[in-house]
């Protein structure tokens, strides 16, 4: 009984985690500020400390914005601005 | 014609001299093609996110042309051949690009260097002007350039009597860019501001949330059995919630031992269940 109980909790404990956390995506907030490949401590922001990219679920940031970072990411690990592995330190 | 930028990463320990044949060779290639450099950027060395050839360190400089995909294929041949090139990358700007758009920008540009350098040089003579501008010089330096501009030529040019031609003709060039400028220029400060504000937001929220689950669930459930076992398990996961916006770190670690966490809870109601069975 005591897990039967226990299982039908569980179901409106999933639904409720849903609607939370209402984040913005901070270049749409701010269109002033703009996605830039040579700009490192920027995109930084945008990484884990292993250097991975944070997924949008995470940061906020909407679909399209979100897209332009990871294409500026991309470019800027290319050419050794950020790091694929690991972190570094922007001066 | 296309507006590309190739940025590449010479080799750090070459000397100006050696370098200056890399550059001069790309400046040669785009200008046989009939093809217009707009720009040499220079970023000097700093150091790499990762080595490159055992390197630590690497001289970046940027090359932003008007070209076609031929040139861009001579350049980049030239850089896999030639071994004092760490790295490469070109990039396209711009698909379609008026030509003479970008000269008149790049000849604007030009003035308003040469406008600089005539302001410094007289700062430096007067030693009352010199007194103040040095200061004035290195804060907005970096940030301002154009603010620069405006202040010393009105300071500066008064006392120096040059022709009034000379006189008219920068300050026009000069005012609708330097008004034009600076809040471009401004914003970049603010917009890092809040950025670094929506952390405590998306740290605060968390919290907020925490209450309004708790609340509810009690509610929901009627047996005082039932009451002590979710809230138990409640609070170990809302905790690791907020942790997982802080470091990302955890979250890869987080998101793996969630995926198995409900696994390992379905094994034990099963294995609970059996048991039941059993007895």
């Amino acid at each position: 009984m005591a897990a039967y109980a226990q299982h039908s909790n569980r179901k409106p404990k999933r639904k409720k985690r849903i609607y939370h956390r209402r984040k913005v995506c901070r270049f749409c907030a701010d269109t002033s500020l703009v996605i830039n490949y040579k700009d490192p401590k920027a995109l930084k922001y945008f990484l884990t400390e292993r250097g991975k990219i944070i997924p949008r679920r995470i940061s906020g940031s909407c679909a399209k914005h979100q897209r332009a970072l990871t294409h500026a990411i991309k470019r800027a690990r290319t050419i050794a601005l950020l790091p694929y592995v690991g972190s570094v330190e922007l001066h | 014609m296309r507006r590309y930028e190739t940025i590449i990463i010479l080799d750090p320990d070459l000397s100006a001299e050696k370098r200056e044949p890399v550059l001069k060779r790309v400046q040669d290639v785009i200008e046989q093609q009939g093809d217009y450099l707009v720009l040499i950027d220079d970023w000097g060395s700093r150091k790499l996110a990762y080595e490159i050839k055992k390197k630590e360190r690497g001289y970046y400089v940027r090359f932003d042309f008007c070209g076609t995909a031929a040139v861009v294929d001579e350049i980049e041949r030239f850089f896999r051949i030639d071994d004092r090139v760490l790295k490469f990358m070109t990039v396209l700007l711009d698909k379609i690009v008026d030509i003479e758009k970008i000269k008149e920008e790049v000849a604007a540009a030009e003035k308003k260097a040469e406008v600089l350098e005539k302001k410094l040089e007289p700062s430096e003579v007067k030693t009352p002007e010199a007194q103040v501008k040095p200061a004035e010089k290195e804060t907005p330096e970096e940030q301002t350039k154009p603010s620069e501009i405006e202040t010393p030529e009105a300071q500066a040019k008064p006392p120096e009597k040059e022709t009034p031609e000379e006189q008219a003709k920068p300050s026009e060039i000069e005012t609708p860019e330097a008004q034009a400028k600076p809040p471009e220029k401004e914003p970049p400060e603010e917009q890092a501001k809040p950025s670094e504000i929506e952390t405590p937001e998306a740290q605060a929220k968390p919290s907020e949330k925490e209450t309004p689950q708790e609340q509810a669930k009690p509610s929901e459930i009627e047996t005082p059995e039932a009451q002590a076992k979710p809230s138990e398990k409640e609070t170990p996961e809302e905790q690791a919630k907020p942790s997982e916006l802080e470091t990302s770190e955890q979250q890869a670690d987080l998101s793996e031992t969630q995926t198995i966490e409900p696994e390992g809870n379905k094994a034990d109601n099963i294995s609970t269940e059996t048991k039941e069975e059993t007895k």
